[in-house]
């Protein structure tokens, strides 16, 4: 089925594609690691220097090779979840170095935001998983930082995990994590997220991870942007062609290592701010790309990524809600399979907020149940029942109207749907102290998900002896 | 051609006329340091207080800075015989272990439009060399960019680098993940939130 509601003309995709072949042909792209070249030369590539180009054939046989969905097992077998055809998974804000306050302070992110983040995330009705740098702690040292929020994740979740990606050492420390819960990670276990850099190259500690995630068959987000007008040209044309090329060209090293690696293909394309020179996410422009990313992934028939509640304010305003339901709603009906940054970012991705955390958390149900197909079971159609009622009209009293009221319906926990004396009696009435509230209650009742005491123990034990070295 | 030629073709961008202005100029025997100051250096102050007012948009400051990059090339062989004082040299560089590099470009390009030699030491670029560069030129402000908080690190390690070396260099730092309160933990003499700040920043340091 397709689920997009924004579609591209076949001819329009062809030509993103030709071009993308042209770059990985005549122009090349940078991988600055030594083992990929040997890799690429291995396999017949034709490289200078550090620049690797890319015939036609090489490219139809990794798309070719590369699954169409594939499943990630959590510690809990109930939220293990599936990437690809009609499903939508999401996860927080990746990267934030800092925390905005609802007083518009906007101070160093800790290892205590990371723990809190994991709680929400284990309570979270819609969030699928937790990312990982949900925040990059300043407290504790930036080598092993990576060693703390996995473990905390691990622990404080029971939803799939993302691996590291930082360096070619985290890669290995995410997977050697992974074989102390599962004994092995034969199957895929994380999903990690590879970004290249603009225009047309990768940072050798991408390539690392892509080699050593893909070696060990765990999936890959392999992501390629432009900052429009910058890294690449002012224009979306222009700029998918760039971030397509790299992206194509990452996923093929990927299926070199191993065959049929499952990956996550993703492009994006930020404007810069053209009076500050300041980088923007939240864009019509950006959205665009969203909606051409998708149509691309079904070209390729490879599962595909978006931005998530991206934008620019730093406070629980209009601009905060709007450009993020502009960025969210456009992935959702151009049917992207994962959103990344899906809750609690401010101000280009800069920063996380709590109150911003679980105001996005009902803009992430309202999507998910806008992606979800209308029935159309008898049930559903209740034929007999309209029948029977005809012009009454008391659908109220009905069996079939009570038996579905609590899930036919999409119901908010932040946003208000009361009278408006109510609303005035509202305390506290504002927006930002009444997610501040909601964000009390969820991290009072949070419960730490039962793990296997042993587990626990190896966790903390190789976590402890890898932080010494 | 007179100055205020050369001035309106600097806004303009007009790259082969502010050459010729100045080439005229030189021929009509007008003073060097008016060339310079009051043409080249003065647009492009004009250029700077219209981008910090948003009337003026980035491609466009740095069309400005090119064009009036081609003047002072015309200028430069008078400028040494004339011993015109240049106003100093700046460093700048993004760190070791990043490769990111869009905003120091377009500091760079509005230090140098300020009239202050600029030598940009690329990306990537480690303590060692920093320390070789500011040694070699002489310079008065080192400028360090990041854009990952994975490579503050290195911007403190080379804060530090340079700090022992003795080389009296100010230095300042900036990046998304950089703050003030960063800056003034790893010792910096400076920091920016954007770039025309960060020129007004160096003019200060320069002073001093």
């Amino acid at each position: 089925m397709n689920r997009a509601i924004i579609n591209f003309d076949q001819k329009i995709l062809d030509t993103i594609h030709k071009h993308s072949l042209e770059l990985l042909h005549d122009t090349g792209i940078r991988f600055p690691n030594e083992k990929a070249l040997g890799i690429f030369k291995k396999h017949g590539f034709r490289t200078d220097g550090e620049m690797v180009f890319f015939e036609e054939k090489d490219i139809r046989k990794t798309m070719e090779a590369v699954p169409s969905a594939f499943s990630i097992k959590a510690r809990n077998p109930e939220k293990s979840i599936r990437i690809g055809e009609d499903n939508y998974v999401m996860a927080p804000g990746y990267g934030p170095p800092f925390i905005i306050e609802p007083s518009g302070e906007k101070r160093d992110a800790t290892m205590t935001d990371v723990e809190k983040f994991c709680k929400l995330v284990q309570t979270s009705k819609y969030l699928d998983f937790n990312s990982s740098i949900v925040v990059q702690p300043n407290d504790v040292p930036v080598e092993t930082a990576h060693l703390d929020i996995l473990l905390a994740t691990m622990i404080l979740t029971d939803k799939p995990i993302m691996g590291s990606s930082v360096s070619e050492t985290a890669a290995r420390d995410s997977l050697k994590l992974a074989e102390i819960i599962w004994d092995n990670t034969d199957e895929p276990v994380m999903i990690s997220l590879v970004d290249s850099l603009s225009p047309l190259q990768y940072a050798s500690e991408m390539i690392d991870s892509i080699m050593v995630f893909a070696q060990a068959g765990q999936p890959l987000i392999i992501h390629s942007a432009c900052t429009l007008g910058a890294s690449g040209p002012i224009t979306v044309a222009g700029s998918l062609v760039i971030s397509n090329a790299t992206t194509l060209a990452g996923i093929c090293l990927a299926n070199l290592v191993n065959p049929g690696t499952p990956v996550v293909y993703g492009l994006g394309g930020t404007p810069m701010e053209m009076k500050t020179g300041g980088y923007i996410n939240a864009s019509p422009e950006d959205a665009k790309h969203i909606a051409i990313v998708t149509a691309m992934g079904r070209y390729y028939n490879i599962p595909c990524r978006s931005q998530g509640a991206l934008n620019e304010s730093f406070c629980l305003d209009y601009q905060a809600g709007m450009e993020s339901a502009v960025m969210l709603t456009t992935a959702a009906l151009s049917g992207v399979h994962l959103s990344l940054h899906a809750c609690g970012t401010y101000g280009s991705m800069v920063a996380m907020s709590y109150e911003k955390f679980i105001a996005d958390e009902d803009l992430c149900g309202a999507m998910k149940k806008l992606m979800k197909p209308v029935e159309f079971t008898d049930d559903a159609f209740a034929m007999d029942l309209i029948r029977e009622l005809g012009t009454s009209g008391n659908y109220l009293m009905e069996m079939h109207t009570m038996k579905r009221c609590r899930d036919e319906f999409f119901i908010p926990d932040l946003s208000i749907r009361a009278m408006h004396n109510k609303w005035l009696e509202m305390e506290p009435r504002d927006i930002t102290q009444r997610a501040g509230k909601l964000l009390e209650k969820r991290l009072a009742e949070y419960e730490k998900p039962d793990i296997d005491p042993d587990v626990e123990k190896r966790l903390v034990q190789y976590v402890n002896k890898r932080k010494k070295v | 051609m007179a100055i205020e030629d050369i001035f309106e073709a600097v806004l303009t961008f007009n790259k082969v006329a502010v050459a010729e202005g100045v080439k005229a100029e030189l021929d009509a025997g007008t003073e060097i340091d008016s060339i310079l100051n009051e043409a080249l250096i003065g647009a492009l102050d004009v250029v700077g207080k219209k981008f910090s007012e948003g009337e003026m948009f980035v491609p466009e400051m740095l069309q400005a800075a090119k064009a009036m990059k081609a003047g002072l090339e015309v200028l430069k062989p008078y400028l040494r015989s004339e011993s015109v004082a240049s106003k100093g040299t700046v460093i700048i560089g993004t760190v070791k272990g990043d490769q990111h590099d869009i905003g120091k470009n377009l500091v760079a390009m509005m230090i140098e439009g300020a009239g202050f030699e600029v030598v940009d030491m690329g990306v990537n670029v480690d303590a060692d060399r920093f320390v070789k560069a500011v040694s070699e030129h002489n310079a008065g402000v080192l400028c360090l960019s990041a854009l990952l908080t994975t490579t503050m690190p290195a911007m403190e390690n080379a804060v530090a680098v340079i700090k022992k070396s003795g080389l009296a260099v100010k230095t300042i730092i900036g990046g998304a993940p950089v703050t003030v309160t960063f800056a003034d933990q790893v010792g910096a003499d400076g920091y920016s939130d954007d770039a025309p700040s960060a020129v007004e920043l160096v003019r200060k340091l320069m002073a001093t």
